[in-house]
C-alpha cells in the first residue's frame, strides 16, 4: 500500500535556525510522535523506536533514518525504513526551507510517500489514512514547539 | 425432506447417529494442541513483510536475548544441513523451509524461534532483525508469463512458467467452433481463496528415549508424511511415527507438507526435547494451501437447436511462489479434464499454463477433488451464457445436451470414463421437489413489476477416488487405499484405514460397511485411522477418495473375513464349505433354513474351535480401483436482490444428488449442509486479495468470512441412487460434490435476477458492492 502526502507548513523561526534544526538527528528524532527510545549514530543516522498503533496492529516499531541534506537548495531528504509487527514501512520524506512573507519566519514545503507492507497494510489499511495524518500534524507540531520552545 | 433410509438392510443405508459425536460434542476430541509432553519448547516463526526482496543479513542476537528464547534456526542453517528446501507434492518442484537469499512472498517463513513458552517464542520471533532489499512484485499470471521479472532464478528453466497441460482435440475443437451456429465466449475467474479450517495447522515432534520421532501432526495423509518426512530428512522410515489425531476440518489445507513441520522436527533434534508448533490463524490464511486462481476463458459452439458442438478452455493458472499443487503426479492441473461437465460434447480441448507469483504457495483442492471446482464452475456458467445467447432455458439447453443414461460406461471427449448416472432424473426430480415451473411463474411477475428475482441451476458431474494405480500416484506412491480387519472372540471389532477423517464421519461409516458384509453391531465395530504404527498404508482423506478407496477396500477385507468365517461356519455346520452360503446377514446350510450360523457364533469359535482351520478371524486388503467414481447432481438457488442495496438473499436452495449408493443418510445430509455452507461463502464471501504491491489483504476472519449460522440459508436435500458399477458397494463419495456443484448455482441464479439489466456474468464472491454497481450497469467482470 503507497500513501503520498505533501502541504505546507508555516514554522515560527528563521529559515537559518529552521535548517540547522532540520540537520540536528537529536532535534528530528525528537520531534516523533510516542518516541521510546532515540540512538543518534552520526551527523545523518540515527534510530528510532516508536509506540505505533493503527487499529488492531499496536506495538512498537523500529525505525533507522538517514539525513541527506542539500546545503545549497536548503532541501532535507530523508530515507526512513523500518518496521515491526510483521510490518514493513518504507519512507521518503523531503522538506524545503523557504523563507516566508513575515520577517523571522520559514516556509517547510514538504512531501513524503510511504510504501507499507504486512499487517499494517493489510489489517490497518482501513484507518491508516487517518493515522498518518495525525502522525504528520503530530510531527509538525513538535517541530514547531521545539523551535518556539 | 431428507434422503431416505433403506429399511431392508442391515447397517447400509441407516440413518445412524455419528459415533464420534458424543466425543466432540462434549469437547473431549483430542486435537494436535491438546497434547503436553514434559519438557515441551514452542516454536514460532518470523515471517517475511515483503512480497518479493533480497534479504541481505539476518540479526537473530536480539531475538537469543529475549528471556526463554532456547534457539533461533534460519534457512542457512537448514540449508547446512540439507534440509533448505522441501520437495512439493507432486515432485516438480521444491520449496524453501527457510528463506534462502530471497523471499518470494508476504508471510514467507524466514526464521524459526524455539522457546520455553509459546509468548517468548512469538516474541523472539518478533525480535528477529531482518535487513531486505525489495524486488519488483509480480502479483498475477499475466504480469508473470511477461517474464520480464523473473522470480525463481534457482530453477533450471528462467521462466516465471511453470508447465503447459492440454488434454483434447486442438485442431478439431477450433475447426467445430468455427463452424458453429452459436459461439459463446467468457473469460470466467474462480477467486483465489482458502479452506481455512477452523483448526489451523500444527504438529508436536519429539524424538524418543529410542531416538524415534514421535510427530503428532494435523495431517490429511500420515503414512505419505512419514515417507516424505524419511526423504527428506534422511532419518529411515522405520524410526519415524506419524500420528493424526482428531483434526478440527482439513477441506485439502492439511494435505502439503508445511516448513512449521521441518523446523519443529529440526527443533525438537537440535534441542533434545519436543517442541510443538500451531500456527495461528494468519499464518494458516497467509502461508498454508490456498485454492483455486484459475483463469479460465471457456468457449461453447452450438448448432441452431442448442446441441453442444465443442468445447475450449484455455487457463492461466496463479500457483504462487512454488509450485506446491497437491496434485497426482501425472496431472499437474489435476482432473481439470472434467470441464466437460455432464454433456455429451463431441470434441473439446482443455490447457492450462501455470505461472509464478509473489503470492503464498498451494493450488489444494478446497473441498473438491483435484480442480475439478474450476472446472465444474467454468462449464456450468458457461452453459447459462449459451443459454442466454440462444434465448433457450437454462434448463432446456442442459437436457438437451446431457449424456444419457443408456450411454455409460460414457468415453468423454477429454479422456474419462464416466461410470454411471441418470442424469434426466436427477434434474426432473429436483424441478419437481423445488416446484420449477411455479418458480418461472412467480419470476415472470416479478419481472413485470421490475422486482430482480433469480433462478440458478447446476447439474454438475464431479470425477473422484484417486484413483487407478496406472494413472495416479503422489510422490511416486500409487494412490491405492487400505484396511485391516479384526474380528474379536466375541463378535466385537475393529477396522482400521489408510484415511484419516476430519469431520467426515469414519468412525461411523466405515463400521456401518463392516456391519454390513459380516452382518455384525455396528456399535461394536471400532474404527481406527492416522497411527502409521497400526494403520495399513494409504494415501489418506481429501479429494472425496476416502469412501470410492478406502470404503472399497473395507468392504472387499469384510468379504475376505466372511470368506474365512464360511469356513469356520462349515465345521461348525458339519457340512463342507460349498453347502455353505451367506444369507440374511448369517450362513446357512444350502436348502436348510433352519440351520444357521451367526457372525458372531463363527467369532468365538475362531478363537475356541476353529476345526481344521488356521485360528483367528481377519483381514487386510489394499484396494486399486479400477475407475474414478463419478457423483452428480442437480442444484437450484432461488435468490431476490434489493435493487438498492445490491444485497442478494438465498431465499430457496434445493441440492438433489446422486452419490451411489448411500452408506448413511445422516452422514450425507450432514456433508452436503457442509460443503454446501463452504459454496455459499465461496460464491458470496471469500477471496484471499493481493493488492498491486503482493500485500495480502485478507489476513483474518474480519477480512476473510466464514459464515454462521445466521447467513447461511437453508438447505434442502434429496437424492438419487445410481450405483457404481466398479465400486464394490456401489458407492461413489459425497463430502465434495455440495462445495463443487453450488457455486455455480448461486452465480447463475444472480446473473439470472441481474439478466434483465444486460448482465451476462459476475465474478465471485458475488459482494453487495459488485452486485449493485452491475445494477447502476458498471463493469463487474
Amino acid at each position: 500500500m503507497n500513501l503520498q502526502y505533501n502541504g505546507q507548513e508555516q514554522i515560527p523561526a528563521d529559515p537559518a535556525t529552521v535548517w540547522t534544526f532540520v540537520k540536528d538527528p537529536d532535534q528530528v528524532g525528537h520531534c516523533l510522535p510516542d518516541l521510546l527510545e532515540l540512538t543518534v549514530h552520526d551527523a545523518t543516522h540515527f534510530d528510532a523506536v516508536v509506540r505505533v498503533g493503527v487499529g488492531p496492529v499496536r506495538g512498537k516499531f523500529k525505525f533507522k533514518f538517514e539525513l541527506q541534506p542539500d546545503e545549497a537548495a536548503r532541501r532535507m531528504n530523508m530515507k526512513i525504513a523500518g518496521g515491526g509487527f510483521g510490518s514493513a514501512v518504507d519512507l521518503t520524506a523531503g522538506a524545503e526551507i523557504l523563507p516566508a512573507a513575515d520577517a523571522g519566519k520559514t516556509i517547510l514545503n514538504w512531501n513524503g510517500t510511504a510504501v507499507m507492507r504486512g499487517p499494517v497494510a493489510a489489517v490497518g489499511g482501513r484507518v491508516l489514512d487517518a493515522q498518518a495524518q495525525k502522525v504528520i500534524a503530530q510531527t509538525f507540531g513538535n517541530v514547531r514547539e521545539r523551535l518556539t520552545a | 425432506m431428507s434422503i431416505e433410509a433403506t429399511e431392508e438392510r442391515h447397517a447400509l443405508g441407516h440413518r445412524m447417529k455419528r459415533k464420534e459425536d458424543p466425543r466432540f460434542l462434549q469437547g473431549q476430541g483430542r486435537y494436535v494442541d491438546d497434547i503436553a509432553m514434559p519438557g515441551m519448547l514452542f516454536a514460532a516463526i518470523a515471517r517475511s513483510p515483503y512480497p518479493h526482496a533480497t534479504i541481505k543479513n539476518i540479526d537473530i542476537s536480539e531475538a537469543m536475548k529475549v528471556p526463554g528464547v532456547k534457539a533461533v534456526i534460519t534457512g542457512k542453517d537448514l540449508e547446512a544441513a540439507g534440509l533448505g528446501w522441501l520437495p512439493t507434492f507432486h515432485g516438480y518442484d521444491k520449496q524453501m523451509v527457510l528463506a534462502i537469499g530471497k523471499v518470494l512472498f508476504q508471510y514467507q517463513e524466514v526464521a524459526a524461534v524455539f522457546a520455553e513458552t509459546r509468548g517468548a517464542a512469538e516474541d523472539g520471533a518478533e525480535a528477529v532483525q531482518v535487513e531486505y532489499e525489495p524486488l519488483p512484485v509480480v502479483a498475477d499470471p499475466f504480469t508473470s508469463r511477461k517474464d520480464e521479472v523473473i522470480l525463481r532464478p534457482d530453477r533450471e528453466q528462467k521462466t516465471n512458467h511453470i508447465y503447459h497441460w492440454e488434454v483434447g482435440d486442438k485442431d478439431g475443437t477450433a475447426r467445430a467452433l468455427e463452424s458453429s451456429a452459436k459461439r459463446v465466449s467468457q473469460r470466467i475467474w474462480f477467486q483465489r481463496c482458502h479452506p481455512a479450517p477452523l483448526e489451523p495447522c500444527g504438529c508436536v515432534a519429539h524424538f524418543d528415549a529410542m531416538g524415534r520421532l514421535q510427530f503428532y501432526v494435523t495431517s490429511q495423509a500420515p503414512h505419505v508424511y512419514r515417507t516424505a518426512l524419511a526423504l527428506v530428512t534422511g532419518i529411515p522410515e522405520d524410526k519415524i511415527h506419524v500420528v493424526s489425531p482428531d483434526i478440527g476440518g482439513g477441506f485439502g489445507n492439511k494435505v502439503p507438507v508445511y516448513p512449521g513441520y521441518v523446523c519443529a522436527i529440526v527443533g525438537a533434534l537440535k534441542l533434545g526435547r519436543p517442541v510443538k508448533w500451531i500456527e495461528t490463524r494468519t499464518e494458516n490464511l497467509t502461508s498454508t494451501g490456498f485454492a483455486r486462481d484459475y483463469h479460465m476463458d471457456v468457449e461453447l459452439g452450438a448448432d441452431r437447436n442448442g446441441r453442444l458442438t465443442a468445447l475450449r478452455v484455455s487457463t492461466a493458472a496463479d500457483h504462487g511462489a512454488f509450485d506446491a499443487a497437491a496434485d497426482p503426479t501425472k496431472y499437474p492441473a489435476g482432473m481439470f479434464g472434467v470441464v466437460t461437465g455432464s454433456y455429451d460434447i463431441p470434441v473439446a480441448h482443455a490447457e492450462v499454463d501455470a505461472y509464478f507469483t509473489n503470492k503464498a504457495p498451494g493450488g489444494i483442492a478446497y473441498r473438491c477433488s483435484f480442480r475439478v471446482t474450476e472446472a465444474s464452475y467454468a462449464i456450468e456458467r458457461a452453459m447459462d451464457v449459451l443459454a442466454d445467447e440462444l434465448g433457450l432455458d437454462a434448463v432446456e439447453l442442459r437436457r438437451r445436451n446431457f449424456i444419457k443414461k443408456e450411454q455409460f460406461p460414457y468415453p468423454s471427449a477429454l479422456g474419462f470414463t464416466y461410470d454411471s448416472g441418470d442424469y434426466h432424473q436427477t434434474l426432473d426430480k429436483a424441478l419437481e421437489m423445488i416446484g420449477y415451473q411455479d418458480l418461472l411463474k412467480e419470476q415472470a411477475e416479478k419481472r413485470a413489476r421490475g422486482e430482480l428475482m433469480g433462478i440458478g441451476i447446476s447439474t454438475f458431474t464431479e470425477v473422484v477416488g484417486a484413483g487407478p494405480s496406472k494413472h495416479f500416484d503422489i510422490l511416486g506412491i500409487k494412490m491405492f487405499d487400505s484396511a485391516e480387519i479384526r474380528i474379536h472372540p466375541t463378535g466385537a471389532g475393529f477396522v482400521r484405514a489408510g484415511t484419516k477423517s476430519q469431520g467426515q464421519g469414519h468412525e461411523t461409516t466405515w463400521a456401518q460397511i463392516v456391519a454390513e458384509e459380516l452382518g455384525l453391531d455396528p456399535q461394536t465395530i471400532m474404527v481406527e485411522e492416522g497411527d502409521t504404527d497400526t494403520a495399513p498404508y494409504g494415501l489418506g482423506t481429501y479429494a472425496s477418495r476416502s469412501t470410492p478407496v478406502a470404503g472399497a477396500a473395507i468392504a472387499v477385507a469384510a468379504r475376505r473375513v466372511r470368506e474365512k468365517a464360511r469356513k469356520i461356519a462349515a465345521h461348525l455346520l458339519e457340512v463342507g464349505e460349498a453347502d455353505v452360503e451367506w444369507k440374511d446377514y448369517k450362513f446357512q446350510v444350502k436348502g436348510v433354513p433352519a440351520k444357521t450360523v451367526t457372525m458372531k457364533e463363527v467369532a468365538f469359535a475362531a478363537y475356541t474351535n476353529p476345526g481344521p482351520n488356521e485360528p483367528g478371524l481377519e483381514a487386510t486388503n489394499y484396494y486399486d480401483p479400477p475407475n474414478m467414481t463419478f457423483p452428480y447432481g442437480t442444484y437450484i438457488a432461488v435468490v431476490d436482490i434489493d435493487r438498492e442495496t445490491g444485497e442478494v438473499k438465498v431465499r430457496r436452495f434445493l441440492a438433489v444428488d446422486d452419490c451411489g449408493t448411500v452408506i448413511n443418510p445422516l452422514v450425507v445430509e450432514g456433508q452436503i449442509h457442509g460443503g454446501l455452507t463452504e459454496g455459499f461463502a465461496i460464491a458470496f464471501m471469500q477471496e484471499i486479495q493481493y493488492d498491486r504491491d503482493g500485500n495480502n489483504l485478507n489476513t483474518n476472519f474480519t477480512d476473510y468470512l466464514v459464515p454462521t449460522s445466521l447467513e447461511t440459508p437453508h438447505w434442502e436435500t434429496g437424492n438419487t441412487v445410481t450405483p457404481s458399477p466398479h465400486h464394490p458397494i456401489g458407492a461413489k463419495g459425497v463430502g465434495e460434490s455440495p462445495n463443487v456443484g453450488s457455486p455455480a448455482a448461486f452465480v447463475n441464479a444472480v446473473v439470472d435476477a441481474l439478466a434483465p439489466l444486460g448482465v451476462r456474468h459476475i465474478e465471485m464472491p458475488v459482494t453487495r458492492e459488485k452486485v449493485w454497481r452491475a445494477i447502476q450497469g458498471g463493469n463487474v467482470a
